[in-house]
């Protein structure tokens, strides 16, 4: 008895959720430094955008580039 | 238009989203010479020949006091120049900043441009595809993104060869960078073929650059447009416009640091001066 089915792309699935979990942890640490030191929020800015784009892209890779 | 009628008794969700989405791969509109002419190519030709006489009509000719428009355009290289130069080193961004802020701008603008009223709006018949759209935003297209990233490669290996030095590279990849003081010459001789097997590494992911650059583009714009298209069939008029804001920030993130790792990767062969502490970026 099949109970539940998976429909849509495996490999999509986990590589989005993965990437999910990156990003957040980035916004996370981010967030923290920022409230150790206030005065750093620029390039802290800077270093997470960076940071979260890196991670974003695997997403990307396993969305395209999964067969 | 009988199988296009049959799709929409079979699939309720015809009446409720819009059709299959945005195509990932632009569609042909004419020739010219043989080659075909993408919707893609046809949208880079006129944005960029806007932003070329645009910006021409905004500096006029530079004087050294300047006008309005000149101050504008000023203000923004300068900008930009501030925020690359310690990533890229004093002697390097006199050399890199024309690409690098070609790059942004070019960026920049294409991703904007995705969000102009008429883009996935306007569409045209064609005999065999149905409805195809007739402007496309240039991002959209990974032939566009991966010309960019080839573009990119391209230029890292001749500021890296012309101004570092093959031997720097080379080094910098394979060399045993442990200090003879400290770790002995024992550990030293036994470190070296683990510093080489990181180098092939360093290698592969190098070569990676190519593909991640080109995709990390060609995804965030493409998703927001198929983001915005998908809205539009659930909710129109009032969620593609948020979701047009959403891609106003995107496109300004994904210039930016499309821009910041073509400079980062230059600068960590090139950077002398300072520390780096920029991450080590595959």
């Amino acid at each position: 008895m099949i109970i539940a089915e998976i429909t849509g792309s495996l490999p999509a699935t986990v590589g989005c959720f993965a990437a999910a979990i990156g990003v957040g942890l980035i916004g996370a640490k981010a967030v923290e430094s920022v409230g150790r030191n206030p005065d750093a929020s620029g390039k802290i800015l800077v270093q997470s955008i960076l940071g979260m784009a890196l991670a974003e892209a695997v997403a990307f890779y396993a969305i395209f580039l999964a067969k | 238009m009988r199988s296009l009628s049959l799709i929409g008794l079979f699939s309720p969700a015809f009446v409720f989203a819009s059709s299959e989405g945005v195509k990932p791969s632009a569609t042909d509109l004419f020739d010219i010479a043989g080659v075909p002419i993408s919707n893609s190519i046809l949208t880079t030709w006129i944005i960029a020949a806007l932003i070329i006489i645009g910006v021409r009509l905004a500096v006029g000719t530079p004087k050294l006091i300047p006008g309005k428009g000149q101050a504008v355009v000023e203000g923004m290289a300068q900008g930009l120049r501030d925020a690359l130069e310690p990533i890229v080193g004093k002697q390097m961004i006199g050399k890199t900043f024309p690409l690098l802020c070609g790059f942004f701008v070019f960026i920049l603008l294409m991703n904007w441009s995705g969000l102009l009223p008429g883009v996935g709006t306007i569409k045209f018949q064609t005999a065999d595809h149905g409805w195809q759209d007739a402007i496309r935003p240039a991002n959209s297209d990974l032939n566009t993104t991966f010309a960019l990233s080839v573009l990119s490669f391209v230029a890292w290996t001749y500021f890296v060869l012309r101004y570092a030095g093959f031997k720097v590279l080379v080094f910098d990849l394979f060399g045993n960078k442990a200090d003879k003081k400290e770790v002995g010459m024992l550990m030293w001789v036994l470190l070296v073929p683990i510093f080489f097997a990181v180098g092939g590494i360093e290698v592969v992911s190098i070569a990676f650059r190519l593909i991640s650059l080109s995709f990390r583009l060609f995804g965030n714009v493409f998703g927001g447009e198929n983001l915005i298209h998908a809205l539009g069939g659930i909710a129109p008029y009032v969620a593609p416009a948020l979701a047009g804001l959403l891609e106003v920030l995107v496109g300004v993130i994904q210039a930016f640091v499309f821009t910041l790792l073509s400079a980062v990767y230059i600068g960590l062969i090139c950077n002398h001066e300072g520390g780096h502490d920029d991450e080590h970026a595959h």
